[in-house]
């Protein structure tokens, strides 16, 4: 990095304490706009992992990440040591770490937005070199980034550790390869619904604790409403009521991508294809994406 | 960039407005303001609702003008804002800070984002707290600082990735006296010694006149003035000076040489000397008591014709010309 010469070559004065290192113009790089959008990004991350704040702000990602691969990892060494004995299948831990997954996301995706709706400190990044879109942009990469860190890591272990205990893992890798793919697909998915439509909620209210509630309770709610109805009505039409829960949808697409020979009897009442399900989930996240753009557009303000 | 703030007189203007036109609905907000300004301690001044924070926005390309163009720091303002705000600070008037993080980390992160390179904004957010007075609190958290010292924060956000200029949205608001004087201090160091021309936002006349050699006027959305400010020796006249050590020595010492000097007390309550200039030789004896009385010159401006019989004349033109269409 160059620096010029200091411009106050003045002897320090009785005022000049805070002064006399002297100020030094920047000569070096000034990476612009992509390096604005990239620290944004990091920044983000870090605030909502608790990085560099108190030791409660560290906490709940802690139990989570602890909650999500902790047992994974235990399962792989049991394995390992009881050949025999079987391993939960992808769709089944899947299932299991949804909830986490969804918590997870309640945590993170009010921690991007409101915190700087509230602290007002919105003016402060319109005036850096970055637009409107750039912020909103950062803000989503960062969540999606940051949810693939516990929906997508954990999965690809799981079946990392499925090769590493059979009996010839190299030639395992090689023959299931196509599993990885699919479970990165699958954990993405997830990542990129929970996270675009968690930075939704968050971008209506600039108060953590409302945002939080909001993400958990439409999570259960709305997984209630659909068990319910799928339970008491006996019609046709209850089969879209899926599209409610996306616990449901996620579960019904991993099992039906994945070629899970055990369908939940609502998933089958269900009987959408794949590519149904697929394609709702890209249209939640378009949408999810949209509406953070629209929330986050130039408004004329006097 | 070193040659201009050696050069300010010579340099181009930083700000070019032609025809800025902001309507609100029916509010408009701004009339038509064609406006030079150049690379110089500026004084933005009106009342609250007078357009300055409307202006502000416009030039740092965050509100679309209804008409006109202008261009900051050589780019224009709607067709390149990112360009724009890369080369330029701002400091809003609002409490607009993170609580929960260090002052070190939070002006690195936005010198990042003025796209200066990792390592080289965490050194500069270092060098430019201090630079404000906040060396030793830069690793404590923001939530637990006073409101001059948040004050500080912003300013030093505001200049960490060295801008060719800077707005400062009322920098004095909410701060105390000894505060306010403090702050006053380092806006006109930032011209001054840092060769960072400033636009400097505010409703308080005195603030303006203390740290600023050019004012800009606005009233009702309307540009009333747009002028220097007397400099020393521009005008000959009284003369108003404040000095820091043996004032009544000093004052002694210049009425031995047949100087007129009285002792006054400006509206924040600091006594000031009011001198009489008959001649230009007044400036170098001022200069030379000082020096051999060891006294530091804190300011010497003129009185002849105020910053308030500027506003009042201006200002009073301006809506006459209103009340007359």
């Amino acid at each position: 990095m160059a620096i010029s010469p200091p411009v106050n070559q003045q002897p320090p004065d009785r005022y000049g304490e805070v002064f006399d290192r002297g100020y030094q113009h920047y000569d070096g790089k000034r990476l612009g706009r992509p390096q604005a959008v990239k620290s944004l990004i990091i920044y983000s991350m870090k605030r909502a992992m608790g990085i560099r704040k108190s030791w409660t702000a560290k906490v709940l990602p802690f139990l989570l990440y602890i909650s999500a691969i902790v047992p994974l990892i235990v399962m792989i060494g049991i394995s390992a040591i009881v050949p025999q004995m079987e391993f939960a299948s992808y769709t089944d831990y899947f299932s299991g770490i949804m909830l986490i997954v969804g918590i997870f996301v309640a945590t993170i995706a009010p921690e991007m937005l409101c915190v700087d709706r509230r602290e007002k400190t919105l003016p402060l990044y319109f005036a850096r070199a970055i637009s409107r879109f750039d912020y909103v942009f950062a803000k989503l990469a960062a969540t999606a980034i940051l949810t693939m860190t516990i929906s997508v890591v954990p999965a690809v272990l799981l079946w990392l550790g499925r090769q590493l205990v059979s009996d010839s893992p190299w030639s395992a890798m090689k023959d299931n390869i196509g599993d990885l793919g699919k479970v990165i697909v699958a954990g993405a998915l997830i990542a990129l619904v929970l996270g675009t439509l968690g930075l939704a909620v968050s971008s209506v209210t600039s108060r953590k604790g409302v945002a939080v509630t909001i993400i958990i309770l439409a999570f259960i709610i709305l997984t209630s409403i659909t068990a319910t109805i799928f339970e008491i009505v006996d019609a046709d039409w209850k089969r879209y009521f899926i599209f409610l829960s996306l616990f449901d949808v996620f579960d019904a697409f991993i099992r039906q991508y994945m070629n899970t020979p055990n369908i939940p009897t609502l998933v089958q009442e269900a009987d959408f294809s794949t590519l149904t399900y697929f394609l709702y989930m890209v249209g939640l996240v378009i949408a999810g994406v949209l509406f953070v753009r629209w929330r986050y557009a130039p408004r004329d303000e006097a | 960039m070193t040659d201009t703030h050696a050069h300010p007189a010579a340099a181009p203007p930083v700000i070019d407005v032609q025809g800025l036109r902001k309507e609100f609905g029916k509010f408009v907000a701004l009339h038509d303001i064609n406006l030079t300004i150049p690379r110089a301690s500026v004084g933005l001044l009106g009342a609250n609702g007078a357009g300055k924070s409307t202006l502000i926005k416009s030039l740092l390309g965050l509100i679309k003008p209804t008409s006109g163009k202008a261009t900051v720091v050589g780019y224009d303002t709607q067709t390149q804002g990112t360009r724009v705000r890369e080369h330029v600070g701002y400091m809003p008037e609002a409490d607009a800070l993170p609580m929960a993080t260090t002052a070190a980390d939070f002006v690195a992160h936005m010198a990042e984002m003025s796209g200066l390179p990792a390592r080289a904004a965490r050194q500069r957010a270092a060098d430019v707290l201090y630079q404000v007075g906040l060396a030793e609190e830069r690793y404590r958290l923001i939530k637990g600082f006073s409101t001059g010292m948040k004050q500080r924060v912003k300013l030093a956000q505001s200049i960490v990735h060295d801008p060719e200029l800077v707005f400062l949205d009322e920098p004095t608001a909410g701060l105390d006296p000894k505060g306010r004087e403090e702050m006053l201090e380092l806006v006109e160091r930032i011209y001054q010694h840092l060769g960072i021309a400033v636009v400097f936002s505010s409703h308080i006349l005195e603030d303006i006149e203390l740290v600023c050699d050019y004012v800009v006027i606005l009233d009702g959305g309307r540009l009333a003035a747009s002028q220097p400010l007397g400099g020393i020796g521009d005008v000959l006249g009284q003369v108003t000076l404040r000095v820091d050590g043996d004032q009544d020595a000093f004052a002694g010492k210049l009425s031995a040489f047949g100087i007129p000097v009285e002792t006054t007390e400006n509206a924040s309550g600091a006594l000031e000397l009011a001198v009489t200039a008959s001649d230009e030789r007044v400036f170098d004896l001022i200069r030379d008591v000082a020096v051999s009385q060891d006294i530091a010159i804190r300011s010497l401006r003129s009185r002849s014709r105020s910053l308030e019989d500027i506003y009042l004349s201006t200002v009073g033109a301006t809506r006459e010309a209103e009340n007359g269409d």
